[in-house]
């Protein structure tokens, strides 16, 4: 889960990292209130959680009150990146000489958690990784160690940067490592990092996105949780325990695994659209699959439905006991075909023909989604000019 | 014959009294597995579906002479049950359940490549030696004898391959889930070694995800040692960019870990890329796999 700029910050302050003065607001007012405390020029961001804000518009600089009252008028009333901006982080503006990247990560490969430092800070640092990748220098840590000062001296001397900055640099590399772990962070950024005119180190920017499979033994408060995600069928998702990501098609899909729903979504595009990805995970029973039924029929417009389970964690005819059951209470008239293979498959195919499912025996998912075609035609090419939502 | 598990496989299945553990017993011992023990620390000498449970992993690995265990165990758990396992003296692991904690699968990496020991997972399906047995909750109906290896990040999707082999009547030699999270217990290009030097694999296939950069890594390994066909399925090519599709490790930032990047990595190492599943049977036809 990631979290907001100000939440981010407001971590770092705490753990000794120097940040801007600041204050979040959501009214005008109250933006006028802040900068006036701060004093002008201020630097508004809107608060929404998505990457390359700045060049998508969201923040913004303001030199007296009526260049506020313009600018955060704008950031209210507009989106960033297809965001409605609820929040605005108003900070005061300092005096930089030059901008960093620091940033940590966990690498999947070597399974250790590396520092990354690029003397281009304030661009994307993947973009950097392309472009320029001898202005990036990364050292892995091993887990069981932890960090140490020479690892910091050893990325200034990659990226030949003067020895003198050894002590800020070497504290900001620790606090950061020791936040991403206290806070099971799988990313924490600082992107720019400045250098500013009196030679001290701050962090512009804040991000930090916390490993959901440790979120209940993170100790911090972490309001609205749910209410962070924006879309309303995706927090549905979220609420029933299922993974659903929203898209543009009108096929509905439910699948027993992310890699089957991945392949689904990517064979029922050769010819259609998915409306959704729905992924079950393990835990499938009638009533899960009855509110999956519930979750994907919220969408309008659905031209039919594919359902792809596969019996080896999941009992699939608990499952389609849940289908049938939502089909007739809910007089459910588009075409709905499914797959279900393994465990308990002839029993799963039975309860799903009794209620006019079309179950296809098959194996290969083109098979089935074939089928699906043959039912529901080609559709439109568009189906309407909905905003894809973005993270 | 195999890789990873073979005759001599004595496998205990920890959190067997649980509901998923205990279900998935009887699944692997109906496929022949020799399931030889199960530990639930507090459940010791009660039996789940005749097999006994034992208290400790020490225990059952001295009372049955076990040296694999398969995991059924709470996420929250895991981390402690794993460094008890590899302290017993089992040397092949496999860890089923998902949503357990990224800073503890770099624990568990850590411990288990410092003693030797093979593991699997988080979020696999696990192992499965077709007509021998399995470690893991793969639906063996799908599976048929033969001699390809499927090597998959995605627990369905590893049936899915399966299942179309087996419909045209193309067995495999080994079935291997990796595991489905950002940090794994053992890279793709691990497995793809112990296919590469096993005598009755002929050729592998990769199904791989979009997220993270193991086909990349692994298509280094490929192009440099492999001598054997390779062919590679990657899902999610219509993953919006940010977004987790269902798996952790599933997720495109930026312009790292697309289907095409893994494509063009793949392809510049002579692997040959299948655009959707069900070519899986051409290309096993055109290699004249069995």
């Amino acid at each position: 889960m990631r979290l907001h700029e100000y939440e981010a910050l407001d971590i770092f302050e705490h753990n000794r990292i120097p940040v801007p003065r600041r204050g979040l607001v959501d009214t005008m007012h109250e933006a006028l209130h802040v900068a006036g405390e701060i004093g002008y020029p201020v630097i508004l961001k809107a608060q929404v959680l998505v990457g390359g804000r700045g060049l998508a518009g969201g923040i913004k600089t303001a030199s007296t009150p009526d260049e506020l009252k313009e600018v955060a008028d704008a950031l209210f009333t507009s989106e960033v990146k297809g965001m409605q901006v609820r929040k605005i982080l108003v900070c005061e503006k300092v005096d930089i000489e030059q901008e960093f990247y620091l940033g940590m990560t966990v690498d999947g490969y070597s399974g250790k958690p590396v520092i990354v430092v690029s003397t281009e800070g304030g661009v994307l640092i993947e973009e950097t990784a392309m472009t320029s990748p001898e202005k990036i220098a990364a050292i892995h840590i091993d887990p069981s160690f932890g960090y140490y000062p020479y690892q910091a001296r050893s990325l200034l001397r990659i990226l030949g940067l003067e020895q003198k900055l050894i002590t800020p640099w070497s504290d900001i590399i620790g606090q950061l490592y020791n936040i991403a772990i206290r806070y099971e962070a799988l990313i924490a950024e600082i992107n720019p990092l400045a250098v500013l005119t009196n030679g001290g180190l701050m962090a512009i920017d804040a991000v930090l996105e916390v490993d959901d499979s440790a979120l209940s033994r993170v100790r911090f408060p972490l309001p609205d949780r749910v209410d962070r995600i924006e879309n309303p069928l995706e927090r549905r998702g979220r609420e029933i325990g299922v993974t659903y990501v929203d898209l543009n098609g009108d096929i509905g899909l439910i699948s027993s695994g992310a890699g089957l729903g991945m392949a689904s979504m990517d064979i029922i595009g050769q010819k259609m659209r998915p409306a959704n990805f729905l992924e079950t995970g393990g835990g499938i029973t009638a009533d899960l699959m009855y509110r999956c039924m519930e979750l994907i029929m919220m969408k309008p417009d659905l031209r039919g439905i594919f359902i792809n389970v596969y019996g080896g964690i999941n009992p699939i005819h608990e499952g389609a006991k849940g289908v049938i059951r939502y089909m007739k209470e809910h007089n459910v008239k588009i075409p709905i075909v499914a797959k279900a293979l393994g465990n308990r498959q002839e029993e799963t195919w039975e309860i799903f023909r009794s209620g006019g499912v079309h179950v296809v025996t098959e194996v290969a998912t083109e098979k089935a989604v074939e089928v699906l075609y043959k039912l529901v035609g080609p559709g439109k090419k568009d189906s309407g000019n909905r905003k894809q939502p973005r993270p | 014959m195999s890789i990873l598990m073979n005759d001599s496989t004595r496998v205990i299945v920890q959190g067997i009294t649980g509901r998923i553990g205990s279900a998935q017993t009887h699944w692997m011992l109906d496929y022949g597995t020799r399931v030889v023990g199960g530990v639930t620390p507090g459940k010791g000498g009660t039996t789940v579906e005749g097999v006994p449970v034992f208290n400790s992993v020490l225990e059952a690995v001295k009372e049955t002479g076990a040296n694999a265990s398969v995991f059924f165990v709470p996420a929250a758990f895991v981390l402690d049950a794993f460094l008890e396992t590899i302290d017993a003296g089992i040397k092949l692991i496999v860890i089923v359940p998902e949503h357990i904690p990224v800073k503890d699968v770099l624990k568990m990496r850590s411990y288990a490549s410092e003693k030797g020991v093979f593991a699997l997972g988080p979020t696999t399906p696990g192992i499965l030696v077709p007509g021998m047995g399995k470690m893991g909750i793969m639906p063996a109906s799908l599976f048929a004898p033969g001699r390809v290896g499927i090597i998959s990040r995605s627990g369905t999707l590893s049936y899915e391959f399966a299942g179309i082999l087996s419909e045209n009547n193309v067995g495999q030699s080994t079935v291997v889930g990796m595991g489905a999270d950002p940090v794994v217990l053992r890279n793709l290009a691990d497995i793809l070694e112990l296919f590469e030097n096993d005598k009755d694999t002929d050729a592998v296939i990769v199904v791989g995800e979009v997220g993270g950069e193991q086909e990349e890594k692994a298509a280094g390994f490929i192009g440099r040692q492999m001598t054997k066909p390779v062919a590679a399925y990657i899902a999610g090519r219509y993953s919006p960019q940010g977004k987790k599709m269902g798996h952790a490790g599933a997720i495109v930032r930026g312009s790292a870990g697309t289907v095409t990047g893994k494509h063009e990595a793949l392809r510049a190492a002579g692997v040959e890329v299948l655009e959707t599943p069900i070519h899986v049977a051409k290309w096993a036809k055109k290699n004249k796999l069995k």
